[in-house]
């Protein structure tokens, strides 16, 4: 076909019939290819079952304490789905890595809205990517039910489309500074703040040096990168200011390089990490002689450690899926009972929920009662704040077991 | 480096209809997939996630803004022989004149890509100043710093205005339309890829670009007849860091959003890995090595949802460990590509190539 | 405290230096800039896992099954991935070791997981307090290791015949090859030394530290390293490893967390712009 035939003609409709011989064989290809489409519903509702959202870290440094809460979220749909579903439907959890990158959150969140579309996403484990993409949810249709990590970003101002399921900052601030104070009988207390750099680590100072600021002391900090692997600097710090106790913000690495290399210079610190870093993974890196100064402060209850009702149940839900060792984790009973909110939720839509239906049932307010895994919390239209009351936990390593001091009420005056 | 690119110095030949009408089904296509994407439907019918491999707009978007990365990295590196791990730190300039310009000064968006486009010729021409006085490795190496100065520039910057959070950017707007969709974002970033492809190409086939390929490949041939190769080098930085500066703006308005981290040194690794996978020299490999590296990971992704509840190292490998399988693969790729076809998908085409025509005109 | 800082950064800059002097003994002997050094360290922690956390072998055997490992893992990387790109232009053989350091990261997670894992080693963890100033013992075995390590190589390089004929081959490989010498042999047992020091130093700062695939990019850190020590100088590269601790233990206390890589960076910079073959290196001159 270089150079001109003979019969111009005879060659124009030549190659005007082998292209269209070309166009007839791909117009089959795409019609036998669409006979096996499928109906794909907007809102993630179909006949037998309803699709849900997750986006949390599967993967990379802060999937330590992620992926648990995704499975305690997919055991409380499985426990549901096996007694029969939501009014006859099955609960189908759709779990997208956030990946700790702007990109992939982007990408992430777009196919739940309309690829594989959900009816509400839970998690947003990132808080990077929650301020990125707080003025699409807001404005979009997709609610988030229960997130992971707040932010004031997507939780201010209050948004019927955003609910919080984690303890806020504000809280796990006040609750630990004042149980420590208290516990410690410190008249001017001078406080620590040791948080990765990332938005949350910043509210969670701004919130500690609130907290103190009512008991006439002060508050520094110092932060590290998420990645850190090298804390020298920061435990040079501590060591130079010599506060009175220290409170950790960041990921299962953050708490065990601090204590460690507290440890490592001798230095003795009190210490209590947000309700993230208080999973058994933390306790088993620092060791016995690690974790006698280290506790954290938590809304939920670690699986085990008590026998209320919603405690039992789920530990026998996770022996029963074989999660070795994942109940004592609190961000699995997060996960939990989350999946209890969701469900809970969507089973008042009655047959045919929808998304815009799920708002509209939530915005009117709700309560979630975990039966004793965490105190029972309300959302209404103008607090969505989530779990708002907390309590010191340790970790005694000769019995292996979580241990927690005084009992929920007890703290309500902290965060009142 | 590979001795062929895809620049041919064949005298040109009589372009035939049939190539138009190939290029007129090509841009129908081309119009007709975001359509598909975004509805999920094909004529009307629809169609299953996994049979659209998974891809929606936000993938092919970000796709085309990481072309522009990746050919201005090939002019570069392929064409001009200037081995460069810095491309980030262009992309980071862009984001941060486009918060300046943009966010803080309120430009209109074709400014603000404008404004891009020259501080990125300027700080690439800072950045190519090492080339005058080393060579080679040690030129590397400069690259290397100059990426991590940058960013800690680009860092200091975000937490002075901003905050940890992230630097925020307005909506963009060309004049009365709003790209608030991610079909209205393809329509204007296609024809621009398409722009600055044809503008590279045609500045390779000058008589400029022609003595830029020869620098690269003997620089001291070049030097002997009377081309000043420092001048040409700091051009060819020049030229191809604000194709950069501009995509790094385009990124930032896309994403709403930009921190410090997105500009890591992965992220400037990212676009060798596509130049190399495409081939280097060759532009044609350059949007190749894009579109893989960048819907690849999410059709693996999508096979992976597909396996489900399977057990074992299927669990493992799938499940678990998504993304560390995509990264194995594209690492494995890279080292096979290297040892076996150094000349990427553009050199293994052109090898096809060959033997098709050879079996033609024996035949 | 001032003392505090500059004994730490000279610690952590002993263990730099002993990485550094495994990638300047590579690059001397096969001119490739290794940019998967930052992996091997991180190798090397695992490898300390595996043996002692997961075999459960007493720890002077799991000592050497680790150095073991890591130099077998550098015959192998030389015999398929090294020697078959020999004489390739720079870029390919750059990218290759970039995209090595991506698979082996992406393989460590899949095997050991994404979160680090603590290393329990009978290495002393306590500490010496003298007055105001406190030494961690653990800083101090570290440094006397590497210190012991690079003596080591050392005295091997000056005084073994094997050593005497690594440094020829490095000088001319035309010459080797004419005298017989097995040049090839010679690489593979330079890239041998190359990872078992930077497991050697992974040891160590999975120790102090967690054994995570973060701590690639301290082990990068010998890039700079070797680089402003001079990139041919066996010397240098500890002396460059020494320099780039203790000033970026200063940067991060008494600048900014932060600033500690870009201080080093700019560093780099400026050498590279003013005297390229680095402080103990030597000008190469140019062949046409």
């Amino acid at each position: 076909m270089k150079t001109f035939s003979r019969n111009p003609g005879a060659s124009v409709l030549h190659s005007l019939l082998s292209h269209a011989r070309l166009a007839a064989i791909a117009g089959v290809g795409l019609t036998a290819a669409s006979g096996m489409a499928q109906e794909v519903p907007e809102d993630g509702v179909y006949k037998d079952r309803i699709d849900w959202g997750i986006l949390m870290d599967l993967s990379g440094p802060t999937s330590a304490s992620q992926a648990p809460w995704v499975k305690g979220f997919q055991d409380y749909m499985r426990k549901i789905n096996e007694a029969g579903g939501i009014n006859g439907r099955k609960v189908n959890v759709l779990a997208e890595d956030n990946r700790f990158n702007a990109a992939t959150d982007k990408i992430a969140y777009e196919k739940l809205v309309s690829q594989t579309p959900v009816i509400a996403i839970s998690g947003m484990g990132s808080s990077a990517s929650q301020v990125a993409l707080a003025p699409t949810i807001k404005a979009g249709k997709v609610p988030i039910v229960g997130t992971y990590t707040p932010t004031k970003a997507l939780s201010e101002p209050v948004s019927p489309m955003v609910y919080n399921g984690f303890c806020g900052y504000k809280q796990m601030a006040q609750a630990g500074i004042g149980f420590y104070v208290d516990q410690l009988k410190l008249k001017a207390p001078k406080v620590m703040t040791v948080a990765i750099e990332t938005a949350g680590g910043k509210e969670y100072h701004d919130f500690v040096a609130e907290a103190v600021a009512k008991y006439g002391g002060t508050a520094t900090s110092v932060t590290m990168k998420v990645t850190a692997v090298d804390v020298t600097p920061q435990v040079q710090e501590i060591m130079a200011q010599k506060p009175d106790f220290i409170t950790i913000y960041g990921v299962n690495n953050t708490a065990v390089l601090t204590m460690k290399a507290l440890a490592q210079f001798g230095v003795k610190m009190p210490a209590f990490g947000i309700t993230y870093l208080g999973s058994p993974a933390v306790y088993q890196a620092l060791g016995a002689q690690g974790s006698a100064d280290y506790n954290f402060i938590s809304c939920f209850t670690p699986g085990g450690s008590d026998q209320s009702t919603g405690n039992r149940e789920m530990s026998a839900a996770a022996d029963k899926f074989g999660r070795v060792g994942l109940k004592e984790d609190i961000n699995y009973v997060s996960g939990w009972v989350t999946g209890q909110m969701a469900a809970e939720s969507l089973a008042k839509l009655g047959n045919s929920p929808t998304r815009a239906k799920l708002v509209e049932s939530m915005a009117k307010g709700f309560t979630v009662d975990s039966k004793g895994l965490a105190a029972p919390f309300s959302y209404t239209p103008d607090n969505h704040n989530g779990p708002t009351v907390l309590k010191m936990f340790g970790y005694d390593h000769a019995t292996s077991k979580f241990k927690h001091f005084g009992d929920y009420s007890d703290y309500a005056k902290y965060t009142k | 480096m590979t001795k062929h690119s895809s620049v041919s110095l064949k005298p040109a030949q009589p372009v035939s209809w049939q190539r138009w009408v190939w290029v007129a089904l090509a841009v129908v296509l081309l119009c007709y997939l975001p359509i598909v994407l975004t509805d999920r439907a094909i004529f009307g019918v629809r169609l299953s996630n996994m049979q659209l491999l998974n891809i929606g707009m936000s993938q092919v978007n970000l796709m085309l803004i990481a072309m522009l990365g990746a050919l201005s990295l090939n002019y570069l590196t392929g064409c001009a022989g200037l081995i460069s791990i810095g491309h980030a730190a262009f992309y980071a300039t862009g984001a941060m004149t486009a918060a300046i310009t943009g966010t803080q000064w309120g430009w209109p968006f074709p400014l603000v890509l404008a404004a891009a486009g020259l501080a990125g010729a300027l700080v690439g021409t800072l950045a190519g100043l090492p080339s005058l006085r080393v060579r080679g490795l040690y030129f590397v190496l400069s690259t290397l710093a100059v990426h991590y100065v940058v960013v800690y520039v680009f860092l200091e910057y975000q937490f002075k205005f901003f905050d940890v959070v992230g630097v925020p950017y307005n909506a963009a707007s060309i004049g009365p339309i709003a790209l608030n969709t991610p079909i209205r974002w393809y329509f204007f970033l296609l024809p621009l890829v398409a722009l600055v492809y044809w503008g590279l190409s045609n500045t390779l086939k000058s008589r400029e670009g022609r003595v830029m390929m020869a620098m690269r490949d003997h620089e001291l041939a070049t030097t002997s007849v009377g081309v000043d190769v420092r001048i040409l080098r700091l051009k060819a930085f020049a030229f191809s860091s604000s194709i950069a500066a501009m995509a790094g703006a385009l990124y930032a308005y896309f994403m709403s959003n930009a921190t410090s981290e997105a500009f890591g040194i992965n992220f400037a690794i990212q676009f060798i890995a596509m130049i190399i996978i495409g081939g280097m020299g060759s532009l044609g490999g350059a949007l190749v090595g894009a579109a893989l590296w960048l819907l690849l990971p999410s059709i693996i992704s999508g096979f992976a949802t597909q396996a489900g509840d399977a057990t074992g190292i299927v669990r493992l490998l799938l499940v678990e460990h998504k993304a560390q399988l995509v990264q194995m693969i594209f690492g494995v790729l890279i080292i096979v590509l290297l040892i076996f076809a150094p000349g990427g998908i553009a050199g293994i085409g052109h090898k096809l190539r060959h033997r098709w025509s050879a079996g033609k005109d024996a035949s | 405290m001032l003392a505090q800082v500059l004994f730490s950064g000279l610690a952590l800059g002993s263990i730099y230096g002993l990485v550094a002097l495994g990638f300047a003994v590579v690059f001397k002997a096969t001119e490739v800039f290794n940019f998967a050094q930052g992996m091997f360290v991180v190798c090397g922690a695992y490898l300390a896992i595996t043996g002692i956390s997961l075999l459960n072998l007493p720890f002077p055997l799991a000592m050497l099954s680790m150095v073991l490992a890591a130099a077998l893992l550098g015959v192998l990387i030389h015999m398929f991935l090294i020697q078959p790109v020999a004489g390739q232009p720079m870029l390919v053989v750059i990218m290759l070791t970039i995209a090595l350091s991506i698979v082996l990261r992406a393989a460590i997670e899949i095997i050991f997981g994404s979160q680090g894992r603590t290393l329990n080693t009978p290495l002393p963890s306590g500490v010496f307090k003298i007055g105001e100033l406190r030494i961690s013992q653990l800083h101090l075995t570290a440094a006397l290791v590497s210190w012991g390590c690079m003596a080591a190589f050392g005295a091997f390089f000056r005084f073994t015949s094997v050593g005497l004929l690594m440094r020829a081959t490095a000088d001319s490989h035309e010459a080797a090859v004419v005298s017989g010498v097995n040049v090839n042999m010679m690489n593979r047992l330079a890239w041998a030394i190359g990872v078992v020091l930077a497991a050697v130093g992974g040891l160590f700062l999975g120790q102090l530290q967690i054994a995570s695939t973060e701590l690639e990019t301290i082990g990068l850190l010998a890039l700079p390293a070797v680089v402003i020590g001079g990139m041919q100088s066996i010397p240098g590269a500890i002396v460059g490893g020494l320099l780039v601790g203790v000033i970026e233990q200063l940067a991060a206390s008494y600048i900014s967390p932060k600033s500690s890589d870009i201080v080093i960076y700019a560093l780099l910079l400026l050498i590279l712009m003013v005297r390229p073959w680095g402080l103990f290196g030597q000008r190469e001159l140019g062949r046409v």
